[in-house]
């Protein structure tokens, strides 16, 4: 695969990537998921993917959109944009934590999975991006 | 000696849980930043690389606030 060379391809390969190991963890999640707790597994499973990809993502948009922006403004951007996500997700685990339909060890083990895969994607994107000192 | 209390505490302790699964990456995300922040004033033309490995720190750091905040699923 082509290495990015500019920053903005970087972040929408990333995100390309991320979708398709997410959809892959959510997928044998279930799987995993069925045998454990029925379709309350597969939904668990799709939660904890869904959650970590919406928020692995957010910073990654954040930073597609702060680059556009001044300096200050970038730093704004993504540094809001992290702390939305950590309140919002914070609530969603409190509103999730009591529902019946969630199991909650396959919910953890699918966005543990998918947080931990998305980071090696980040980590192998970056070492083999090709970023000019000046970009055109 | 009758035994008295002089502070009672009542509540959930995830609730601390919660704070300190916050309070380190919010502590490594600042580091992060401002180290960047000082290395862009030095060196503007490399914005761009410090942007894309700043991102990297915060995706490391964040990693690690999301799973912390989701430990009360297996927890609990």
């Amino acid at each position: 695969m082509k290495p990015a060379t500019s920053a903005d391809q970087l972040f929408k390969k990333v995100l390309g990537q991320t979708a398709l190991l997410t959809g892959l963890i959510a997928s044998l999640g279930s799987v995993g998921g069925y045998f454990v707790e029925g379709i309350n597994g597969v939904v668990s499973a799709l939660i904890g993917s869904a959650l970590a990809f919406l928020f692995g993502s957010l910073t990654v948009i954040s930073m597609l959109i702060g680059r556009k922006l001044s300096l200050a403004g970038f730093f704004g951007v993504v540094m809001g944009g992290w702390l939305v996500k950590l309140i919002g997700f914070a609530l969603l685990a409190r509103a999730l934590q009591g529902a019946e339909f969630v199991n909650g060890p396959v919910l953890f083990l699918t966005l543990v999975a998918a947080i931990l895969g998305s980071l090696v994607i980040d980590s192998i994107a970056v070492l083999s991006a090709r970023i000019p000192v000046v970009e055109s | 000696m009758d035994i008295t209390n002089i502070a009672e505490l009542s509540g959930n302790i995830a609730v601390v849980g919660y704070g300190l699964a916050a309070i380190g990456p919010g502590i490594g995300v600042g580091l992060v930043v401002s180290k960047t922040i000082e290395s862009i004033a030095r060196q503007p033309e490399l914005a761009s690389r410090l942007q894309v490995t700043m991102w990297l720190g915060i995706a490391f750091t964040e990693a690690l606030a999301l799973i912390g905040l989701a430990t009360p699923f297996i927890f609990a």
